[in-house]
């Protein structure tokens, strides 16, 4: 079974080098390209390449390809494991080798054709939106597999495989999310520069469709590749820290908060409340803006929370009503100013001048600067952040004597006072681009990430925190020793529910929306739906959390790109969020051990058992 | 008088989605399984009847004729069908976690719609206005759409299939308590299946309902928490099919009124929208009776 699969993995993997584009040296911003592939390069559209510029190199390359991928179905056939791990590794070094010299060639003669251009007076470089291609990328894949496999075949290699399930659940459900909808995109859209193009053969069809799916991944993740991206990424990513956070949260405590959207929603409209209307000074009315946020989401959560404790209402069911509400609450508040009860008329005064429905504009003192103000205030790049996090870190590693209360509490205080002594450092100039300076990213995140280690403390490092897992792992055990469920429940969803509804700090208070600092009802509450996903893909811890928030921001960024070149709407990232949560409910159609901790913990025995019986096996490695 | 009797057919209207969604949630929880991918059901359902209506019509040369709304409700239906055994493999054959799964279900139908209208209409939000709606039958004073009638005649039928039938009897079981069924020579599994994609084929018609009977095109996200309220008129109605249809004709009620309220002076319309909701929290939290589900909802069953 085992066997056979590889052997069709490798088959798959021959196929599509044979078949994929290995690099496209030059693209149009429609997305038509020169596709370089060992069987010949495709040219739908009869792009000019430079004169002498050639890739005489990508025949050979694939030979040895070719070679390699015998090599390890031939290895795969060897009788002895250790041979075959031993071998396998080899190989799987060597096949990232071939990817590391093809890529280099690659990029060398791209960007010697493109300077030898510009020296010749061309006004700007020739080959654009050059970059490797599919046929490249299965061969790194295949090599990275060779090693995952080769650790397979020694002892304990399927337990070490389960140990890590954490992380190959996720990975291999969005790997699976991203083949259904590269296979979506390759059904509904033409291949890239084929529409119209008459007599293309079936190599030239196959490659244009896998052309278009790779390159559509490719401006996915392109953010990645630049500072204005990324800062763009992190600006999608901050909200969905907050909702996954809310989310992970419910999970651990046993409940599932789908009322992620209408805890932001009311989050926003106290954050609103208290931004706009409350006459404080500068220091306090921000501070109390955001505990409003939080204050609004945990009212709302804790509501459902109530309902549960008290007469043991589904919070699921309660959640999406609650979500139905808030919505209802919010055009309430903002679509009108007049509305008309019993003949009475009633004047509402939250409602700005318009017609879109929208809040007054926030105090001044409410609003959340811009990370790129926070980082280089007028265009002088301030230590006090960095320093302020550093001084945070050092003190807190540095203390590990002390307990933990104290460690936090010194931590925050030189967090606080390397940001205040930072600020007096002198700084250096540093030119911000205007496509820098437009990111929406503020210091909301900032508070995402305090969100996040407060996750961290809270659930793993107090007693509280830890009743509340129990509470969630086994309700029956933890209520025996001595919880009380129905407080917990409570206290899950009231944190649960700040923590959505911090979101709206992002989105009211930073401006995170659309650069104005108010309160809209077009607030995008369904990033609570959104942070089902990222909980799930970061299995409730927090780092997993930061990093999937991250992965889904970069793709939401990459999605508006998406949009504006190829005409994919950027509704795919939704779709590939739905295809990643229900590839994870299914465990990535993995075996059960993956997922049931039960026979996980039994496969482990079986491979410690099988170890120590085989010492002597273990000694000649 | 007038009002009355608009506000009647409204009610109606409004009811019927919820009512064919519901009926369909009922097969599925008796059975065992949570379907919270109703709303997506509906949507899915809803873009499947439009746009396979819509192309049926450009292939026709946009002429009315009388068979391509039925095929129309077909397409609905059996994406609806299809939708459900998604969620029927996740939830049964994975044993996933069958609120994780229905979630991911109505995610993916917010999106997906829009990426095939964008390829078709160069636009993400709605889908061609079509001619073939499905057809009116007057009553009385006004007229409704025939699926009006469809979903009123269903109900006596379910009741008679659900605690008449041996079939019926099956399922019941099923979702009570498996492991009995089981050794009763009852196949849980094939019932489980069976009731999730009929609870998916009822909800595409509901959407099919609502893109080329109610109204004559998809819009994105058009069933605007249907699907959830149908669930929640499941649990009002104690998964019975008579209390499903009071819960959903009050919620229909709830919905007709909010509609004839618009602009009016009585109450803001914004607010008795919420009403269904509200309602349903009552339910719940046992202020208006309590009501208990099937023994065995949201467990996976494990030979």
């Amino acid at each position: 079974m085992g066997r056979l699969l590889f052997f069709a993995a490798s088959g798959a993997v021959l196929l599509a080098m044979a078949l994929a584009p290995w690099a496209i040296p030059l693209r149009e911003f429609d997305g038509t390209g020169y596709l370089l592939s060992p069987l010949g390069t495709i040219n739908p559209k009869g792009l000019s390449l430079p004169e002498g510029l050639s890739f005489p190199w990508l025949g050979p390359l694939f030979g040895a390809w070719v070679a390699l991928i015998v090599a390890a179905i031939a290895v795969f056939l060897t009788p002895n494991p250790q041979a075959r791990a031993r071998l396998l590794y080899v190989l799987g070094g060597l096949g990232i080798a071939l990817f590391a010299v093809g890529a280099l060639l690659f990029y060398q003669a791209v960007g010697s054709a493109n300077e030898a251009a510009l020296a010749a007076g061309a006004r700007r470089p020739p080959l654009r939106r050059f970059a490797l291609s599919l046929g490249m990328y299965a061969g790194l894949f295949y090599a990275l597999a060779l090693l995952l496999l080769a650790r397979m075949q020694l002892p304990g290699g399927l337990a070490f495989l389960v140990r890590l399930r954490g992380v190959v659940v996720p990975l291999v459900s969005l790997l699976l999310a991203v083949v259904v909808g590269a296979v979506v995109v390759a059904i509904l859209r033409p291949g890239l520069g084929t529409q119209g193009v008459e007599g293309l053969g079936l190599r030239e069809f196959i490659a244009s469709k896998l052309d278009l799916v790779t390159y559509t991944f490719q401006i996915l993740f392109s953010p990645l590749l630049s500072l204005p991206g990324l800062f763009n990424s992190l600006a999608f990513a901050t909200p969905l820290i907050f909702t996954g956070l809310a989310v992970a949260f419910g999970f651990r405590a046993g409940m599932f908060n789908i009322g992620a959207p209408g805890q932001l929603t009311i989050g926003a409209l106290f954050a609103m409340l208290a931004g706009v209307y409350l006459p404080l000074p500068g220091f306090l009315l921000l501070p109390s803006a955001i505990l409003a946020a939080a204050l609004g989401g945990a009212i709302w959560g804790g509501i459902v929370g109530w309902l549960k404790a008290r007469f043991g209402a589904n919070e699921v069911i309660n959640t999406i009503m609650m979500n139905y509400i808030a919505a209802s609450v919010l055009l309430f508040m903002l679509a009108a100013n007049e509305y008309r009860f019993f003949g009475q008329t009633v004047r509402l005064p939250f409602k700005a001048e318009g017609f879109e429905g929208r809040s007054e504009e926030m105090q001044e003192g409410a609003r959340i600067p811009l990370m790129i103000d926070l980082l280089a205030p007028g265009g002088t790049f301030s230590w006090a952040l960095p320093v302020a996090v550093g001084a945070g870190l050092l003190t807190y590693y540095g203390l590990r004597r002390l307990d933990l209360g104290r460690r936090l509490l010194l931590a925050t205080a030189a967090t606080l006072l390397g940001f205040g002594l930072g600020g007096l450092l002198p700084g250096f100039p540093v030119t911000i681009s205007s496509a820098l300076a437009s990111q929406l990213l503020n210091g909301s995140f900032l508070i995402a990430v305090a969100a996040l280690l407060f996750y961290n403390f809270y659930l793993f490092r107090t007693a509280g925190g830890y009743e509340l897992r129990a509470t969630g792992l086994a309700p029956k055990a933890a209520e025996y020793a001595g919880v009380s469920l129905r407080r917990k429940m409570v206290v899950a969803m009231l944190i649960s529910g700040a923590l959505a509804g911090l979101a709206a700090t992002h989105y009211v208070l930073g401006a995170g929306m659309d650069g104005t600092y108010r309160l809209k009802t077009a607030i995008p509450s369904s990033v609570g739906f959104d942070g089902i996903a990222v909980a799930l893909m970061g299995q409730n811890t927090p780092i997993g959390i930061f990093l999937s928030a991250t992965l889904f921001g970069i793709l939401l960024a990459g999605g508006v790109s998406l949009n504006a070149q190829l005409g994919i709407s950027n509704q795919i990232i939704q779709v590939l969020q739905a295809l990643i949560i229900l590839f994870i409910a299914v465990g990535g159609l993995l075996p059960r051990y993956f997922t049931d901790p039960l026979r996980a913990a039994q496969v482990e025995t079986e491979a410690k058992a099988e170890q120590e019986a085989q010492p002597a096996q273990r000694a000649t490695l | 008088m007038e009002i009355a009797i608009a506000l009647l057919f409204s009610t109606l209207r409004q009811a019927t989605p919820l009512l064919l969604t519901a009926l369909g949630g009922l097969f599925s929880e008796r059975s065992g399984v949570v379907n919270i991918a109703l709303e997506g059901m509906i949507l899915f359902g809803a873009a499947a009847a439009a746009i396979t209506v819509n192309r049926l019509e450009v292939a026709m040369g946009g002429e009315v004729v009388f068979w391509i709304p039925w095929v129309g409700l077909l397409a609905g239906a059996l994406m609806g069908g299809l939708v459900g055994l998604i969620h029927a493999v996740a939830a049964i054959k994975y044993r996933a976690d069958q609120i994780v799964s229905g979630t991911a279900i109505n995610i993916a139908a917010l999106g997906a719609p829009s990426i095939v209208l964008q390829v078709l209409y160069n636009n993400t939000s709605t889908s061609q206005e079509v001619v073939n709606r499905l057809p009116n039958v007057s009553l009385g004073p006004g007229s409704v759409s025939i699926l009006v009638i469809f979903a009123f005649l269903l109900v006596p039928v379910v009741w008679w299939v659900l605690f008449k039938t041996p079939w019926g009897l099956r399922l019941r079981a099923v979702g009570e308590h498996p492991e009995a069924a089981e050794t009763m020579g009852i196949n849980v599994i094939r019932m489980r299946y069976t009731a999730v994609v009929l609870s998916g084929v009822l909800a595409g018609i509901a959407g099919a309902y609502l893109s080329i009977g109610f109204l004559n095109q998809f819009i994105r996200a058009m069933s605007a928490g249907a699907g959830f309220i149908a669930l929640a008129a499941l649990i009002f109605g104690k998964w019975h099919p008579l209390g499903v249809l009071g819960a959903t004709l009050l919620f229909g009620f709830a919905q007709a009124l909010a509609i004839q309220l618009q602009g009016g002076d009585v109450l803001p319309a914004t607010l008795v929208q919420a009403l269904p909701f509200i309602l349903t929290m009552l339910v719940l939290a046992g202020f208006i009776g309590r009501s208990r589900p099937p023994a065995a909802v949201g467990k996976p069953y494990d030979k």
